[in-house]
This record gives structure tokens, sequence and C-alpha cells, in this order.
């Protein structure tokens, strides 16, 4: 069922404009899927077509030399719709990093962290733009490919003037730095102007602007239940490597574990403590097999690269991390041993009175060392 | 033949004063009362005329008109039984003229001639007394309460006839009761009060309880099912010490016009209100059909009201308890007349995290359900409480935790020490001095300064968590018993503001 595709009850609206999807006057609306494109009537194939065009949208079907999903992904879809800037993304090797939205402060951070690394090594992060480990893996993603862009403008400008300087205006074109190819890949569920979560636009528009959002419905196909499922398949075919970063037992990201082991691509999971329910979905895949990811070079591994490098997460992290001055703020972070806790539970290990561990805590948020969330205290 | 008794009535938690005036004039017989009265005040007539004819007297067969003045506010109440009665007495020659001459009169009439209690007894009294009446008749079961108003002759009553043949000088008068003042001293009443020495852990939640009762700050508490957190807000009268003076004869006022019961005793300790979350708009901030009545938040003024599972109070509710929160007074209008009602409250919540009511490190609740549930309260209301702490998760281990006397003592310290400080000015709390004269009223050192702004800037905060952490540092200072607030006051005061949703 989640394979296939084809879900009937898809509606794309051939004649309203792209800007009023959810129009209450929606005129005569057309039944049709993605897979019905080349069945369609040549008339409502025109209007999909202009439609497209003027949102500057491209159309992949299968056989074209731009479509990304592979032969062996049965099911896949016959059309693709393409938005943004940097199509170019979609030739990078591209990893998937999917999770829970009810992230915990550790798997966002893995997240982030991740996304960042990846983007840094010329991978493209593909996601889901959900709240949680979906959004902090773009966010990741998107730094870094901010950065490479900075540095790619920065090396043209250098170029252009040392040319100038050594052969004078217009400069030869020869040798240019190469363009930065990796960024973030954003597979919607809805048609890709509906933005779904709406907390989200912004997201949607820096992805656009860095990346590119695919999706396989068409255009005001609003965000539904089942079609989460549907586009999670999209997520795993498009992946060479699936991370999950941190997913409950029943999260839409076992989906996508599920998908990406059915098409034959390895998947990573990052385990968690017994204690995180966040964890509980990744904890489970490795017990199933899936290899652990304790370092983000592991992806590189799997991905058949050579990591170069130290390990980032593997190296012990304190060392490289400011020490706290005080002798309560030390043993206030000892006391965390890298979970989460209460002040309370803090004042219980350290034997400390709770305005001490307050002033402890503030001392190491100020440090970066902790961050607190809705009371508790997390190790950062 | 006309005669004229003073009486008074409750309008609000007031008294107010009343001229009953009766006139007896040849005419066929029949009786009118005006002046705006109630249907209470209406019925009157046929409780004082079974009453009379009860204790052996005679219902004049003749015109009888009664004026309540002042006659454009609304009367109501049974209180004016007994001055109807004995004016009409008067104005029919049963009594002599010049008796009631500086005594004011309130009580209701049983048919048989018995006088029963009226609520709010001692508003009514206190209005008189201050309007420069002398001695009151009234129920001998209202005497007590109304003793407590000093400088006033109380002449108790049990029947109409005892009261008119002590006025005409045929019988003594009862002694009066003794001040209850002297009798209820130090005692703080036979409440049973549960003792923090029952709350195991929470060490955080202990401290934030002290500095909401040191400085009347508002405490927000979060935390999971079974963490104590209504333990420890019921724990909050065991540290509060007892109501000043004045303040025990301001609340005691309130709870009489409220006919709560008081047993002729001042009320010493602190109110500690505790409505169920079905509460309506009315039964929270006062209001009703007819005369408004207070409400809870006035109830608990100077005291503290508790709200339990703050979410599942219906938002409306809680949304008309944010103009109390600011002014401290409910004002309640009427047609023709609107009444207002103190309300300077301690406001204490309690809140589970979230739907599934494990919190942060264990919650297994979906984003989407977990804002869903954020978004029962109001983000204005939440603002409004200077202490939000997350209670911890209970650990079995956890020792049983220390008696509340010493933190008693500790609060009462640091509350003389705000009367001291504020004696000259119009607020007696931290948690009460307006933002305009924070600066002026409690100045900073510029390293706490600095402080201050650090805090603010980590945790985004408006000017309202600014000066909400700026008199939270002030109270943390007088626990300490010092006079400077240092910079590690103004961090700790930050700490217990925090986003705990």
């Amino acid at each position: 069922m989640i394979g296939d595709g084809t879900r009937p009850g898809i509606i794309w609206n051939s004649e309203a404009g792209d800007s009023a999807p959810a129009s209450p006057h929606r005129p005569s609306a057309t039944i049709v899927t993605s897979d019905h494109f080349e069945d369609m009537a040549s008339e409502q194939r025109r209007a999909l077509h202009a439609q497209a065009a003027k949102r500057g949208t491209q159309l992949l079907v299968v056989g074209s030399p731009a479509y990304p999903i592979a032969d062996d992904v049965p099911g896949r879809p016959k059309l693709l719709f393409v938005e943004g800037r940097r199509p170019g993304v979609l030739d990078a090797p591209r990893v998937a990093v999917v999770g829970t939205r009810a992230a915990s402060v550790h798997g966002l951070t893995d997240a982030w962290e991740l996304g960042a690394f990846l983007g840094a090594a010329g991978i493209s992060v593909v996601s889901g733009l959900a709240i949680g480990i979906d959004g902090a893996a773009h966010h990741g993603a998107l730094q870094a490919a901010q950065a490479a862009d900075a540095a790619h403008h920065a090396a043209l400008q250098s170029r252009a003037d040392e040319q100038c300087r050594d052969e004078g205006w217009p400069p030869s074109g020869k040798d240019e730095p190469p363009t930065p190819a990796a960024g973030p890949v954003g597979v919607v569920a809805t048609g890709l102007d509906i933005v779904y979560p709406r907390r989200h636009r912004t997201l949607f528009e820096r992805v656009r602007q860095y990346g590119v959002l695919v999706g396989e419905q068409p255009f005001g196909v609003p965000p539904a239940r089942g079609r989460f499922p549907v586009r999670n398949r999209i997520i795993a075919a498009l992946a060479d490597v699936v991370v999950v970063v941190e997913a409950t037992l029943s999260g839409g990201s076992r989906i996508t574990a599920e998908r990406a082991l059915d098409y034959g691509r390895p998947v990573l999971a990052v385990p968690g403590s017994r204690r995180n329910p966040a964890a509980a979905g990744c904890n489970a895949l490795l017990a199933d097999g899936a290899q652990p990811l304790l370092d983000p070079s592991d992806v590189l591994v799997a991905l058949g690269l050579t990591p170069g490098g130290r390990r980032l997460w593997r190296s012990a992290p304190a060392a490289t991390k400011r020490q706290p001055a005080s002798a309560a703020a030390a043993s206030v972070l000892k006391a965390l041993a890298g979970e989460a806790a209460h002040p309370d539970q803090l004042a219980s290990r350290t034997g400390l009175d709770p305005g001490q561990v307050a002033l402890a805590v503030e001392e190491l948020v100020a440090l970066g060392l902790a961050t607190r969330d809705r009371g508790f205290i997390w190790p950062v | 033949m006309l005669a004229c008794v003073r009486s008074a009535m409750l309008f609000g938690v007031e008294g107010l004063i009343i001229d009953v005036q009766v006139h007896v004039s040849t005419g066929l017989p029949s009786y009118t009362v005006v002046g705006l009265p109630d249907a209470a005040v209406r019925e009157s007539r046929d409780r004082v005329r079974a009453a009379l004819l009860s204790s052996g007297l005679t219902w004049p067969l003749r015109r009888v008109t009664v004026n309540l003045a002042p006659s454009g506010v609304r009367k109501s109440g049974p209180g004016l039984d007994l001055p109807f009665a004995l004016a009409l007495m008067m104005a029919a020659d049963e009594l002599p003229d010049g008796v009631l001459d500086g005594v004011a009169v309130i009580g209701e009439l049983g048919l048989d001639g018995t006088l029963r209690p009226v609520p709010g007894v001692l508003a009514m009294v206190d209005a008189l007394r201050r309007a420069g009446t002398s001695a009151v008749l009234l129920p001998a079961d209202n005497a007590p309460e109304a003793a407590l108003v000093t400088g006033m002759r109380i002449l108790p009553a049990t029947s109409l006839a005892q009261a008119r043949s002590a006025l005409k000088g045929e019988e003594e008068w009862p002694p009066p009761p003794r001040s209850p003042r002297s009798l209820m001293d130090g005692a703080d009443g036979d409440d049973i009060v549960t003792d923090l020495s029952v709350v195991r852990g929470l060490a955080g939640g202990r401290k934030a309880l002290e500095v909401a009762a040191a400085g009347a700050h508002h405490l927000f508490m979060v935390g999971p099912p079974g963490a104590g957190k209504t333990l420890l807000a019921r724990c909050l009268p065991s540290v509060l010490p007892p109501l000043e003076d004045d303040e025990s004869l301001e609340v005691t006022r309130i709870h009489s016009a409220a006919g709560q019961p008081l047993g002729g005793q001042l009320v010493r300790s602190r109110p500690f209100r505790a409505p169920h979350h079905t509460a309506s708009a009315a039964a929270l901030v006062g209001g009703g059909r007819g005369r408004p009545s207070p409400g809870e938040v006035t109830l608990a003024h100077r005291g503290v009201l508790f709200l339990d599972e703050l979410g599942e109070f219906s938002p409306l509710v809680l949304d008309a308890l944010r103009q109390p929160l600011e002014e401290r007074v409910v004002r309640i209008a009427r047609q023709g007349a609107s009444v207002a009602f103190p309300a300077d409250f301690l406001l204490i919540a309690c809140s589970n995290p979230c739907p599934c009511g494990l919190g942060p490190p264990r919650c297994i609740c979906s984003e989407a359900h977990r804002l869903r549930y954020r978004r029962r309260l109001s983000a204005p209301l939440i603002d409004r409480f200077d202490l939000r702490v997350a209670l911890g998760p209970a650990a079995p281990g956890d020792p049983a935790g220390a008696p509340s006397q010493p933190m008693k003592d500790r609060v009462t310290e640091a509350i003389a020490r705000q009367r001291r400080r504020y004696r000259n000015l119009p607020w007696r709390r931290n948690a009460r001095i307006p933002a305009s004269a924070l600066r002026r009223a409690i100045p900073l050192t510029p390293a706490a300064e600095d402080a201050l702004q650090q805090a603010a800037y980590r945790r985004e905060w408006s000017g309202r968590g600014l000066a909400c952490t700026h008199r939270v540092a002030r109270t943390l200072a007088d626990l300490s018993g010092t006079e400077a607030i240092s910079p590690e006051h103004v961090m700790l005061a930050a700490s217990l503001r925090e986003d705990v949703l």
C-alpha cells in the first residue's frame, strides 16, 4: 500500500491559479494522481505545464536524465515536482536524516551537527521538513551550505582580483573554483505550493534558496495523515544512506527505515538511553541489525567514502570545551553524567543546596556547557 | 406619628447606613414600603406582623408608611426586620420616644418573635461607628462579632419582647460579650495546617514556596502527577505569619459580609482558598444575580488563592483573573451602582507539564499535543507569575523534609524587613512595588544590574520579566537578611522564573 504510490482522491486543480489553492470558490476540480500523467488529457497537461512554468517548477518524469530516483526502486513516482534554485544538489551523494517530531535537546543537537557535517563534506541532506529532527537536520545543512557559498564567493572574488592584475579584464574564465554541490533536499507530503507545517515557512524558503523541495503531489494537495508515510518512501528512495537520529517506537521514521531496507539502502541509527522514549525507535532498529552511528564520519564509511580527519563526536568532547571555573559548576556538570536532570536531582547528587545548584547551572549555561528545557538541565 | 430608627445593610463588603422612617396615620389599614426595597425587605411586613402578635403586642390597624433612606439605593436583606418593628412600635406609642436616640438596630425576626443573626454584622457595625453611632442593638448571636469593633456599645437581644422591655427599662440589658480580640491574640484558630515535614525532597519547590510567602510573589508550579505540587501548596499556610491587626479586621469584615462562619472571632490566620476548576467567572471574581457577592479572589484577600490544575479552568474564567491580579481590586458594575471588592491575594497555581504528565526527559507527547495543552493557558496569565518552577520527579530515597517553623521564622523576618523599608510607602510587599518605582525603591548595584541584564538577554525577557526578577531578587536578599542585592540573588531570582511549559 505504502510503496505503490497511487492513492486515489488526490485533487489537482487544473484551473485555479497557484496563489489560491484553498479558495472556497474552487472551480471544478479534476481528480488525478501524478501516475496518471501519461494518460492525462493534453489540455490538463498543458495547464499543469503552464502552472509549473509560472512557479518555476521542474517536472521530472521517469526516464528523463535529471530524474533522481534509481531504477531499482519499486513503485517510484512517475512524476516528481522539484522546486529550488539548486537542482544540482540532487547530483551530490544524498543522505537522509530523519527522526521524531518530539525530539529531545540532545537529539536536536545531534541532528543539527550531523546536517552541518554532511553539508560541509559535500553531501546533500534529505529530510521531511517536519518539526523536530527533520528541521534541525535541514538547519544544519543550510548552515553548511551558506558557509560553502560564502567561501565560494570569496574564492571567486579573489581569483577575479588576481586575474585582473595578471591579464587584465575580462578574466579568461578557466579553472573556476567548483560551485558548491551539496545542499538540503526537502521532501514534502503536500503540493509544492503548500507549506506544512506553517511554523517552518522560513525554513521552506531557505531550503528553496540553497537546495530543492521535492514532492510527488500536484499543486494544491493539502496535508493529510495518510500522505506522510507515502512521502517517507520517497525520502528512502532518494537517499543513498538513511540515518535515524531519534525515533519513537511508533513514529514515521521507522517506516522510512523499513522502506530503505526494502530498497537496499544502509540504515544507521543513533543509539540512545533506554530512559529516553525518543530513542526507543532507534534502539529497536539497532536491535534489528541497523548500524550504530557513533560519529558523523560513520556515514562516510556507509557511503563508501574514506573518512578523513578526526572523529567529531568520539574525541573526548570535554577536552575541546571550556571548563567551568567554580568547583560547584564542575561537580554539577559531572553529576549531569551526560543526561538530562532536574536541579533537585543535581542537588541530591552533589550535596549542594538548591541555590548553589542554580548558580552553578547559570554558569554552565553561560559557558555553553548546558541548556535548560522546561525546568530540566541538559548537558550540551 | 413619625418614628425614625437608624440601621445598616451590606453593600458589597461594606456597610451602608440606612434610616428607617415609619409613619402611622389615620386612614384605611394599610402597609406600604417605599425606598427601593427588594423582595426580602418587602416580605418583612409579614414577619414583623407575626412577630409582634407572637410577642403579645398589637399590629396597629392604621395606615403605615415605611420609608428607607437614602431612597436611591436598592435595599436588600432581612436585617431591616427589627428596625421596622421597633420604629413601628415607637410610632404607635408602644415605646417611649427617644429610647433609640444614638442607638442603631440590626436584626432579622422569626415569626415567634425571636431574633435571628444576619451576615456581615462586622462591616455594618464598623460603618455605624464611623458614622458616629455609639450603640447598636442586635441579635445576641451576632454580638460577639459586633464586639470586635472597638468603641461601640453592644446591646444584645434574643427576642423582640426582651428588646422591648430592656428599652423601656423594665429589665437590664444582658452583659455584652467580652471582646474576643484579647482571647484570640496569638492563637491561630484550630485549623489543621499541613506541615512541611511531610514533604519529601522538592528542594527547589520549597525554596520557591518560601520566596512566594516572603515577598507575596505569585507562584506557578509544573510537575508530573504525584510530584507533590498540591501537597506543597497546601503547606503554604504553615509558613505564613498571621494577619496584622488592620488586615485581620479587614479580612474578618469581608468574610462576615460573605456569610462565612466566623464563630465571633477575628480571622487571624491568612485565608487559603482552593476553588475547584469547574468554578465560574462569577464564583471566582465575584458577581452573581442581584446583589453582587464577593468571589473567591476577595475571600482570599490578604491570603492565598490556590488554583490546582490550572489548565482545566475555563480560559474565560482565567482571563477574568488578569484584572484583579493587576489592580488588586475587583470592580463589578451593575445598573445604578458599582461595587469594589478588595482582592489582594497570593496566587499559587499548579499544572501538569503536558498531557502525558511525565515532563521533558521522558515525555511521550507529540509536539502538537504539547502545544495544544499549552495553549489552554494564556501566555499573558503565565507571564504574571513572578515564580515559575518545574518540580522534579520524586525519588524514593528522598529524606523527609525540614518542618515549617524555621521557614516561617525566615518568612516572618523577611516580611518585617519589608514593612520597615516600605513604612511610608503605599505598598507592603516586594511583589507589589509598581514597576515605575522599582529603581528608586530597591536600587541595584552595578554588578547586580549587570547580572540582571545578562539573565534577561539569555532568556529573551520582556520588561515584565525584568521587573519580576528584580523584585524576587529583593525578596531573596530579604530572606538572607542582607540590605544589598547581590548578583547571586539576581541569578537565583532568574532561575526561579523559567519557561516551564
